[in-house]
């Protein structure tokens, strides 16, 4: 993995020179920020009629995911998330609205899937993470006292914010979609301050684009491609593109541990694609990008035929390629 | 000189406090304030031939030794007028094309002038900083590549390892430039501070390139140059701080390769996953007793020599990692076990050899494998919440690891938890902010203690104890 210093170097240099020529001719401003939360870098890029409105608005819209992170971290202590998975076993909690919102799209995402795609999933996430950090891979027992803490349907929702577990040991992980509600919310911020163009990027795993680039129809965007070989890229308006991958496989080990894990059979699925999803907002992109890797091509396909607004595409590291196309076009800039 | 003296002058040589870590700052400007209100000795001007000497006389005077950096083709000159000016010394600007002639061009500046030190500089570290995946073209539009991805760090750990090997007995001497932040962008105190901070905590030496906004700005004592420069002081009273001079970095996973590769990309991965590493060259591994390493792994093409000592090496228990192996080599008389496509494993008496049949082209699965065949039982360190944080452990005479530097990239502050090998009574932590020092709460367990640094901005130290 090598990434290329002087493309970084390029990132600064056309933002300002391109504020600056802009202030002179009164055209919009772009103004780049980026903030570490969440585990990753979020970054925004808007234009504005000056750039202390784009900044401004930047700021809140970065202090909005910041927000978020407070409620569905399950890595801080006090998030409204850990209270939650400390003490919603059999007792209702009333929980914020922006969590409730989330876990119930959640729950919307796992039945559309027939459970493949579960936020409960987090016990067994938990014993392959440690697997990963050099733990041992975790034994048939360990995964079966785990996958008895597993199912979404053990989810009570009460509108409209109270959510009680029907298990003792259920633990909740917003690790597949919290990213993508997280520009949701931001994206909102930025236009309720009057801000209409951007794009926000949650370290390249979900994308929101607002409206344009001044005079371009759309954010161009490059999707992963673990091949090389295609280079498929999307023109984004108002849409948000979502990209998930399996955990690379083992060079030295026999067996491969993996971050994204199928609640079906409680291991790390075994495939080699990446799928980027395409649609109107962040948080069905992330939910649907995981949901479609853990459904594989031939699922997922039929599942998405039955949506609207929606485009998927399947990579392998030997170019396979699997296209659904109900919304954005997906663009190839290479021939096989 | 006997051998006894030699090898007490090189060991003063390599634990001298003085040249532990030292921030040299670049200076341009034609004035300059006094060294103590900088909070620096060291100061570079570049060599010009025929430029006038005078600022050279009035930094030595405002209480700096004055360095001269020159290229590599002007060292004798530069260093004759430096020698004549009084200078501390005179710092070669080596291209790595120009190595091979560089210890000739050392041996004979040093005898020619035995009281001006030459240090040799490596012009090609990075900026050390998080970065994003934003890219934007020159008509204005982003573009965006989405894997699903860790932050990006850039970090010059790997690039110091690799010179203190490559350099050695000198501390590694480097600098980068700034990354080009547009006409109105100029480096930040955190820019600079984060700068210092990675100098001290991996123990390298740093010519500080000071933007020439900030040299106008303190000559004129503007205000915010000051409340800037003020903030790099406190991180430069931290770094330069030589209570840790007589320790060493602590690393029980050894990489060995033919040629050193200041940007290797494993290494550099294997810094990012907070691996303790030491570089050693295949002629190294011929003279140098490898003790104490849990891990080998051998890029270097072993020839039958190199080849008896890694299996040594996995006789005595460790697991050596041999990259691209092709050829028939003694430890392949155990019995193979195809551990997958790519690699097979043999048994050999205590540890074993593995054999990846290719080179690494995925440096993050590689680094990310060598955390795993190490286990928790090996791991000198871990961390978590700290993606964005780079952790060197050091250790004493007894091999005990007895401090820790950490430096954050995220630019925010991160509350992180840290288990270290080895039972902990005590544990001191230190930062720029608060000094020296907090207590934390260490939890024992297995010959492993754990506690929780409740928050890190740039740099922080933890002293450990055991009583």
């Amino acid at each position: 993995m090598r990434f290329d210093k002087r493309l970084a170097a390029a990132l600064v240099i056309v933002i300002l020179s391109a504020g600056l020529s802009a202030q002179s001719s009164g055209e919009p401003i772009l103004v780049y920020k980026e903030k570490y939360v969440m585990g990753t870098v979020f970054e925004i890029a808007a234009y504005a009629e000056s750039s202390e409105k784009a900044s401004a608005a930047i700021d809140k819209a970065l202090q909005e995911i910041v927000r978020m992170d407070d409620l569905m971290s399950n890595y801080k202590p006090e998030s409204a998330l850990s209270r939650l998975n400390r003490s919603g076993h059999f007792h209702t909690q009333k929980v914020p609205p922006d969590l409730y919102r989330v876990i119930e799209q959640a729950v919307q995402f796992s039945k559309l899937s027939g459970g493949k795609f579960d936020i409960t999933v987090a016990p067994l996430v938990n014993l392959w993470k440690a697997a990963l950090s050099g733990d041992s891979m975790p034994s048939l027992s360990q995964r079966q006292q785990a996958e008895d803490c597993v199912g979404y349907k053990k989810i009570e929702l009460t509108p409209p914010d109270q959510i009680t577990f029907r298990s003792s040991c259920m633990q909740l992980d917003l690790g597949a979609i919290g990213k993508g509600y997280a520009v949701d919310r931001a994206g909102e911020m930025l236009r309720s301050l009057g801000v209409c163009n951007a794009l926000i990027n949650s370290g390249g795993s979900t994308i929101l684009a607002m409206g344009s680039p001044p005079g371009q129809p759309g954010w161009l965007v490059h999707l992963r491609d673990p091949s090389h070989k295609i280079d498929p890229y999307v023109m984004l308006n108002d849409q948000s593109v979502s990209t998930s991958e399996q955990t690379a496989v083992s060079l030295l080990a026999p067996e491969s541990a993996g971050h994204i894990i199928d609640p079906v059979t409680g291991r790390p699925i075994d495939t080699q694609f990446a799928v980027s999803v395409i649609t109107s907002f962040g948080t069905p992109s992330d939910g649907l990008s995981t949901t479609l890797l853990l459904l594989g091509p031939k699922v997922g396909k039929s599942l998405v035929d039955g949506m609207s607004n929606v485009s998927a595409i399947w990579i392998s590291p030997k170019a396979e390629i699997e296209t659904v196309t109900n919304g954005p076009n997906i663009f190839f800039g290479k021939q096989l | 000189m006997s051998f006894r003296n030699l090898a007490v002058l090189c060991l003063c040589v390599i634990v001298s406090p003085a040249a532990w870590s030292t921030v040299f700052v670049q200076w341009n400007s034609a004035t300059l304030p006094p060294a103590s209100a900088l909070g620096v000795n060291e100061i570079v001007f570049a060599w010009e031939p025929g430029a006038p000497n005078a600022l050279l006389a009035t930094a030595r005077k405002r209480g700096y030794r004055v360095y001269v950096e020159t290229p590599l083709n002007q060292a004798t000159l530069a260093a004759k007028a430096c020698a004549r000016k009084g200078c501390a010394g005179i710092i070669l600007k080596v291209l790595e094309a120009e190595s091979a002639e560089t210890e000739k061009s050392i041996a004979s500046l040093r005898s020619a002038y035995p009281k001006l030190r030459v240090l040799v500089l490596s012009p090609t570290g990075k900026q050390p900083k998080i970065r994003g995946s934003f890219v934007i073209k020159r008509n204005s539009v982003l573009e965006v590549s989405s894997p699903t991805a860790q932050p990006w760090i850039d970090t010059n750990l790997a690039f110091i390892k690799i010179e203190q090997r490559s350099r050695r007995p000198q501390v590694p001497l480097y600098t980068f430039s700034w990354s080009d932040q547009g006409p109105q962008t100029t480096p930040t105190a955190d820019d600079y501070s984060l700068a210092v901070a990675e100098a001290g905590a991996f123990h390298a030496d740093l010519v500080l390139q000071l933007d020439e906004h900030l040299q106008q700005g303190l000559n004129r004592h503007d205000g915010d140059a000051w409340a800037l420069w003020n903030q790099v002081r406190s991180m430069l009273k931290v770094s330069a701080d030589a209570s840790a001079a007589a320790l060493e970095p602590a690393a029980n996973v050894a990489v060995i390769v033919d040629q050193l590769d200041p940007h290797d990309e494993v290494a550099n991965l294997l810094s990012r996953h907070n691996i303790p590493f030491r570089v050693f060259t295949a002629a190294d591994l011929k003279t140098e007793e490898l003790k104490g390493f849990d891990i080998v792994i051998v890029f270097a093409k072993p020839d039958a020599e190199t080849a008896e000592r890694i299996k040594n090496l996995a006789t005595a228990g460790a697991t050596v990692v041999v990259v691209d192996a092709h050829g028939q080599y003694s430890w392949q008389n155990s019995q193979p076990v195809q551990l997958n496509e790519h690699t097979t494993s043999y048994s050999v008496g205590n540890g074993k050899v593995l054999e990846l049949a290719e080179a690494v082209s995925d440096p993050e699965t590689f680094a990310q494998d060598i955390r795993r065949l190490l286990g928790k039982r090996n791991a000198l360190l871990s961390l978590w919440n700290g993606l964005t944080t780079i952790a060197v452990p050091y250790k004493n005479r007894g091999a005990t690891i007895t401090l820790l530097e950490l430096v954050n990239y995220a630019g925010e502050p991160v509350r992180l938890q840290v288990q270290v090998k080895g039972s902990f009574t005590s544990i001191r932590y230190e930062t720029p902010e608060h000094g020296c020092c907090e207590s934390l709460e260490p939890v024992t367990h297995d010959g492993f203690t754990e506690f929780v640094i409740p928050e890190i901005r740039i740099a922080g130290r933890i002293n450990l104890e055991s009583r």
